[in-house]
């Protein structure tokens, strides 16, 4: 793994940093992590290019883990443009990109814009269209123990006290959170998002954690139904992250795509 | 006399060369999202030599891409395409658009235009050109039918295939194949019995993970040569890399 900052120009914002982490080589991924931050998908992405042969690119969103944000760059549709460019910036044909919540808001954006570059999606537990009946949990109002409650199917694995972190982690935790505020708003969604994704024609694959308690089953569903030949499957076991609850069965579910029976999961 | 001769440009997009006249088929120049050539485009559209007409067997991107070769120098080149892409053609800003349904000719500077039938997962037709003792059969990206035996016995002698090999299927769909497979090309070569037949339509790829959830097909066109072996020994096939001229 090597992380290297870029500096890509972004039309109307100018130039912005971005930290890269980079592991493995081959087949290109580009993987973004949600309101957890980056190291919510670092180990998925170390164990998915041990795992086979494939380049994992994990960005981490301006704002977050510490790294400055441009004030103009505050929206989700503005991280997809930065991410868009930097796969411009190298050169990266075919690219498969698998974004966690937030990130699978992003992911959404990047795939609307319509690169040549990007050949297929994987929504893994994401945000960003309104079901109704099914709002995406207020993450704001909830206590940092009911977030360990709702992410994940056995929380105890990965409950932490966030007062016992040192203060350099508390102000990285504390940035995290000022940075989805920023990009995603109170409620993380976008009303006229669900419409838009009527008209993609790129590959879908949407995971979703059956215990997922911020974005439920059902919510999940109605993302695949938005998007024109998704396919939906459902992770036995596993919340909201289940790139790390349940990575195997994410590395599994994408490498082993053309075997699985998607009508085991139909809507 | 000018010599029969094919240029592969890229998946089933080629430049024919024949009675001194040349044809471009099925015109695809630029990329999408899951849509992608998996081999070079050997000609850029600023790079093709003049045209005597474009040959479209259907309306698919893969085969279709009028938005691109909108940016062809001359759009009064004559076309000759599936009924279904006449439309599409001229508000591409076309205007000499001929549609032919299957058995119906016309006719370039002394060269024969018919086409034939087709079956795939919309309408489609194929075409033969003729030019004296030679004719040139381009497949498109049809399924093998029976109707297909018909070609020799009303068109004669063909001298050189083009046929697709990749057997592609459409996993939502059923699973259900639209596009020859390799063993079905080698059928049809032994039909056909030309002295040389091309493999095209093999190298496309939807990407990484539409090649696992909407499609799957042979990437190997070796798979046709060998079959033809066995079915058709006559014909010489031969796999032909973007951008190499072949002559019969």
């Amino acid at each position: 793994m090597n992380t290297a900052i870029r500096t890509v120009d972004l039309a109307g914002i100018g130039s912005v940093e971005v930290s890269v982490a980079d592991y493995g080589s081959g087949q290109p991924f580009l993987l973004l992590h949600g309101g957890a931050g980056p190291q919510s998908v670092t180990g998925f992405a170390e164990r998915f290019a041990a795992a086979h042969d494939v380049r994992v690119l994990v960005p981490t969103h301006p704002g977050f883990g510490g790294t400055p944000r441009p004030e103009a760059l505050r929206s989700i549709p503005g991280l997809a443009a930065l991410y868009n460019a930097l796969l411009d910036q190298l050169d990266l044909q075919d690219v498969t990109v698998i974004g966690n919540s937030i990130g699978g808001w992003i992911t959404a954006e990047i795939a609307l814009l319509k690169s040549p570059r990007v050949s297929g999606l994987v929504l893994i537990d994401a945000v960003g269209i309104e079901v109704p009946g099914h709002p995406v949990a207020d993450f704001f109002s909830l206590t940092m123990d009911q977030v360990f409650q709702r992410s994940f199917h056995n929380p105890e694995s990965f409950r932490i006290d966030p007062a016992t972190l040192p203060p350099a982690a508390q102000a990285i935790a504390a940035g995290n959170r000022a940075a989805i505020s920023v990009y995603a708003g109170a409620t993380m969604t976008d009303p006229a998002l669900a419409g838009r994704l009527g008209t993609l024609e790129v590959p879908t694959l949407v995971l979703w954690g059956d215990s997922d308690g911020i974005v439920d089953v059902d919510y999940g569903r109605a993302y695949a139904a938005a998007i024109p030949m998704a396919r939906f499957q459902l992770l036995a076991e596993t919340g909201h992250s289940p790139q790390l609850e349940t990575p195997q069965q994410v590395i599994h579910a994408i490498w082993d795509s053309a075997d699985t029976d998607f009508t085991a999961f139909a809507r | 006399m000018s010599k029969t001769a094919v240029t592969r440009i890229t998946h089933s997009s080629h430049l024919i060369e024949i009675g001194g006249r040349t044809f471009l088929t099925d015109p695809w120049f630029s990329t999408r999202p899951g849509y992608y050539q998996g081999e070079p485009i050997a000609v850029g559209i600023a790079d093709l030599p003049r045209l005597d007409g474009v040959l479209i067997t259907h309306e698919h991107y893969d085969h279709c891409d009028l938005e691109a070769f909108a940016a062809y120098r001359d759009q009064s080149v004559p076309m000759f395409v599936a009924e279904t892409v006449v439309e599409s053609a001229r508000k591409h800003g076309f205007t000499d658009v001929t549609a032919l349904a299957a058995w119906q000719e016309a006719e370039v500077g002394g060269v024969t235009i018919t086409a034939a039938p087709a079956k795939h997962g919309v309408y489609e037709v194929t075409f033969v050109l003729r030019s004296g003792h030679d004719a040139v059969y381009f497949a498109g990206d049809t399924m093998l039918i029976p109707e297909l035996a018909e070609i020799p016995q009303r068109l004669g002698h063909i001298s050189l295939a083009l046929l697709p090999t990749n057997g592609l299927h459409i996993r939502p769909a059923n699973n259900m194949q639209v596009v020859m497979n390799a063993q079905e090309a080698a059928e049809l070569t032994a039909i056909l019995k030309p002295e040389l037949a091309i493999p095209h339509h093999y190298a496309f790829t939807k990407g990484f993970l539409g090649d696992r959830l909407i499609t799957s097909s042979d990437k190997n066109p070796m798979r046709y040569q060998e079959a033809s072996r066995d079915v058709a020994p006559g014909t010489n096939v031969r796999i032909v890399e973007p951008g190499t001229r072949v002559e019969l």
